[in-house]
């Protein structure tokens, strides 16, 4: 009986294991026949779709989405007009393309990215599921499995176990109305899950293809292996271990595992098409410059200081936005709030006061924690500050009652 | 072999007629719109899917769509032969601003009253039926320049010849295998005050196939057995 378990399970394995074929290429315009498995995907994408241009997460910023548009149509080329991009204010790292050109980038991506090579790499590498048709191909590999998985439970029936004759009639017996509440939108679910599971072979297509189709747009194909190495130790820094064991599975549908053999493939492969090419750092830089902030504040929401952190290095190294990045240091190292976190909040805070664009919280935040170490003086000076340039904040009355409270300089 | 019987026994007692289960509202100070009353018909929100063997959804757009084509066309006979004037209109046209929260919102409603308004039925809902989407639903009379919005959804798949086959394989081992199922509930709504006057939800028999237009026909006038109009 054990034998015949165990050749069960290798048959299924088999089947699960069994390399899937090469996506068929499709063509620019292309769309799927009546009544195919296809159609059924499209419309479910297109559902989405329509629910994200009324949602509040999309980003509505015209430059913005223009500026993102243009880089996903320098890439796609041919698929330019089946491409559909929205940005959505979501603080993780995710890119998706439907596979009715619907296409998602998330502002958690926005923010990672250093360069526009690099949001070009990810764009790429979706561009490359949608014109492989992984999506079908992907789906088509989940029923296979599930089926040689019904298959293997079927083995272990026919072999007896009672347990899932009980199961069974339970499943049987439940009533109608407890049945339809879990029918609701099972259709569109089930699909949309669908496009989040890609094979490794898939994932190693689209990182391959997604390399030369970057570097064929003229970006610097060396973004593709940065962005990962950059989210790799992004994972490495978080607050949490399960994070940190996880081996950069930043996205939330964790279907991107990030390998050291992944980013060495992306690394070689962009040795062989030659360094150089456009990296775009500056326009990238200046496209989401007005976003930063927002974004920032977000990805505190997280309450992974770890990788905020991380994150707010790799955004300084250019010596750029630091009166904004300095702020959210600061943010990070309040809300964190271990032992000493204080008076790092306050450095930054200081460091962030020192330049331009520091926001006129910064000023707030450094007076606050001057006054809480006994520095009436210098609260004083950063809490005047606050209110000179944030005279109608709605909290300048707080401020104004903390100064008061402090009395006057003697 | 008597559980051989045991399991023929279930399928023919599975294979019932469309079941339905309506409710009324308890606060509403009339159900039954005056004759003559504005009824805007909204186009059916359906989605069908095919059940693998294992069990897992495919969509199918092509069902899902001629389902709805159907259910719009049954539902508008039903209606016609009524003391009512209607018009007919697509949700999906105006998801944009006031209207389009309001439609979204209603979407919402239907899909809590189904959760919540019969077998898992919140304590603050039990034994009462006053669901609403507010005063604010007179946005919804406006734009439609109607008293009374009648909305229809339908969600369910349809098995494979491969789920079929386990199913009647498995039967004979005293296993269950669930077949495809088909779920449409039906709310009318007072467009003046917002409240969900009646609402009605029904699992499709096997002979009541809403891709054809008798099996839609049928489930219609399951559903509006005991419609207020």
């Amino acid at each position: 009986m054990r034998t015949r378990i165990a050749l069960s399970l290798t048959a299924a394995l088999a089947i699960a294991a069994a390399p899937t074929a090469a996506g068929a290429q499709r063509l620019s315009g292309e769309r799927p026949s009546a009544g195919s498995v296809e159609e059924g995907f499209w419309t479910a994408s297109d559902k989405a779709e329509r629910a994200a241009r009324t949602s509040a997460e999309l980003n509505t910023d015209p430059a913005l989405n223009a500026y993102v548009r243009g880089v996903a149509c320098k890439v796609a080329v041919e698929y330019c007009g089946d491409v559909r991009v929205y940005v959505l204010d979501r603080p993780f790292f995710n890119a998706t393309m439907a596979p009715n050109g619907y296409t998602e980038v998330w502002s958690g991506l926005m923010l990672r990215a250093s360069n526009e090579a690099e949001l070009a790499f990810t764009l790429s590498h979706e561009v490359t599921h949608f014109e492989r048709n992984h999506f079908l191909e992907a789906w088509n590999a989940e029923k296979n499995r599930q089926n040689a998985m019904l298959a293997l439970s079927v083995g272990i029936a026919v072999l007896g176990a009672t347990a899932a004759v009980n199961s069974g009639s339970a499943e049987a017996a439940r009533s109608i109305m407890d049945a339809t509440g879990n029918l609701i939108d099972v259709v569109y679910l089930a699909g949309m899950t669908a496009f989040f599971r890609f094979s490794r072979e898939n994932e190693a297509e689209a990182d391959a293809l997604g390399v030369r189709r970057m570097a064929a747009a003229g970006y610097d194909p060396r973004a593709a292996a940065t962005i990962w190495t950059a989210v790799r130790d992004e994972t490495a820094s978080s607050q949490f271990e399960r994070t940190r064991k996880s081996e950069g599975r930043l996205n939330v549908f964790a279907t991107h595992p990030l390998t050291r053999d992944r980013i060495a493939s992306l690394e070689a492969r962009a040795a062989s098409l030659g360094a150089g090419g456009d990296d775009g750092r500056a326009r990238y830089r200046a496209a989401i410059r007005p976003h930063l902030s927002a974004w920032l504040r977000d990805d505190l929401r997280r309450r992974d200081y770890g990788q905020t952190l991380f994150l707010l290095n790799r955004l300084a190294v250019g010596g750029e936005d630091l009166g904004v990045l300095e702020f959210y240091r600061g943010e990070a190292f309040r809300l964190r709030r271990q032992d000493g976190d204080l008076h790092l909040a306050e450095e930054a805070y200081a460091a962030a006061s020192a330049w331009p664009d520091a926001p006129p919280q910064a000023f707030r935040e450094l007076g606050e924690l001057r006054r809480k170490r006994g520095d009436v003086a210098g609260a004083r000076v950063a809490f005047e500050t606050y209110l000179a340039r944030a005279p109608q904040a709605e909290d300048a009355w707080l401020v104004q009652d903390s100064l008061q409270s402090m009395g006057n300089p003697t | 072999m008597i559980r051989l019987f045991a399991a023929a026994l279930a399928c023919v007692l599975l294979a019932g007629c469309t079941t339905t289960n309506s409710r009324v509202n308890t606060q509403a100070a009339a159900v039954r719109p005056a004759a003559g009353t504005r009824i805007v018909l909204m186009t059916p929100d359906v989605d069908l899917g095919l059940l693998t063997a294992a069990g897992m959804t495919e969509p199918r757009a092509d069902w899902s769509r001629a389902a709805r084509d159907n259910l719009a066309s049954q539902i508008e006979t039903a209606v016609k032969a009524r003391q009512h004037a209607y018009s007919t209109a697509n949700p999906d046209d105006a998801m944009t601003g006031r209207v389009g929260q309001l439609l979204r919102l209603n979407s919402t409603v239907g899909a809590s009253i189904m959760t919540f308004g019969y077998t898992n039925a919140l304590p603050t809902k039990k034994g009462s039926f006053d669901w609403t989407l507010g005063e604010g639903a007179q946005a919804l009379s406006t734009a439609y320049d109607a008293d009374y919005a009648l909305f229809f959804t339908g969600r369910g798949t349809y098995a494979s010849e491969g789920r079929v086959a386990t199913a009647v394989g498995l039967a004979l081992l005293g296993v269950s295998v669930p077949l495809g199922q088909q779920v449409v509930y039906a709310s009318l709504i007072d467009l003046r005050t917002g409240k969900v006057v009646w609402f009605n939800v029904a699992v499709a028999g096997p002979s009541d196939d809403m891709r054809k237009s008798e099996g839609a026909a049928g489930l219609v006038a399951a559903v509006f057995k005991d419609i207020p109009l």
